[in-house]
């Protein structure tokens, strides 16, 4: 194997501390800033599978995106769901805490299958748990009830 | 040999029973208590009409499926700059009675606050 195909890691830089020494290096600057996020570790072990099991399930691709939405909210959050690869067959929950907004946005295929008043009831349960300070609850909720009407593909 | 009301204590026994050794015992359980208190820096819990200061984040069961890098710092300059705005431009911009923008796009969905 030639030292073109070794893939490039912390590692590959001659003098730096190993991981043993210094192990943040083996994780990435998104992954810190996951665990800076308002969630505990179990949390975010519930979103994750929460969200793997309702891809699988509905085939759909689900999203959450938390933080600040820009005026005006609901298109930007058309645009970030624009961003999804195959954005038809997507659903993106934005949620912005500070300006105390949701959007849900689902692609032109999966419409088809979550109607905008199981959207709607979705973001009603969501914004009730929000309203009472629970954050991966309402969230939870909410992948639930989209992927529980989206049905099985 | 001694009455049961002779029993007597030194100065220094009594200050030691009643004065030293509550004041260690409660020592030790406030230092417990403080010990366990303080959890990190700041709660992290999220309460309606607090500010909540973290980065944007985006979860997605699989990340590489986003075009852009999910965990920019910006959000909005990403969201609204390049191509993805040139391509939401170039769709044909629909704007009703109150010059709101209506995209011609089929995407449904719900919004609400709380």
């Amino acid at each position: 194997m030639t030292v073109g195909e070794q893939p490039l890691t912390a590692l590959a830089h001659p003098g730096g501390p190993t991981l043993t020494a210094d192990p943040e290096l083996d994780i990435s600057s998104e992954g810190e800033a996951v665990l800076d996020g308002p969630f505990t570790t179990r949390q975010l072990l519930r979103l994750d599978e929460a969200l793997r099991t309702s891809d699988q399930q509905t085939g759909l691709t689900f999203s959450v995106y938390l933080g600040e939405l820009a005026e005006p909210v609901r298109q930007t959050a058309e645009a970030l769901h624009k961003q999804v690869e195959n954005a038809a067959t997507a659903v993106l929950i934005a949620v912005s805490p500070n300006q105390r907004m949701l959007e849900i946005v689902t692609g032109s295929d999966a419409r088809k299958r979550i109607s905008d008043r199981d959207a709607k009831l979705a973001a009603l349960s969501m914004a009730a748990a929000f309203a009472g300070g629970d954050l991966a609850g309402g969230i939870l909720a909410g992948l639930d009830q989209l992927a529980s009407h989206a049905g099985r593909h | 040999m001694r009455g049961l009301g002779a029993f007597r204590l030194s100065v220094l026994s009594t200050v030691l029973v009643f004065v030293v050794i509550p004041a260690a015992f409660i020592g030790i359980v406030s230092a417990l208590v403080l010990a366990g208190n303080d959890r990190g820096h700041k709660s992290r819990r999220y309460r309606p009409g607090r500010p909540y200061d973290f980065q944007p984040i985006w979860y997605l069961a699989s990340p590489e499926l986003v075009s852009a890098p999910p965990a920019s710092p910006a959000p909005t300059s990403r969201a609204l700059a390049g191509r993805e705005q040139r391509q939401a431009l170039a769709a044909g911009v629909v704007e009703d009675s109150a010059g709101e923008r209506v995209l011609p796009g089929p995407t449904g969905g719900a919004s609400d606050r709380w």
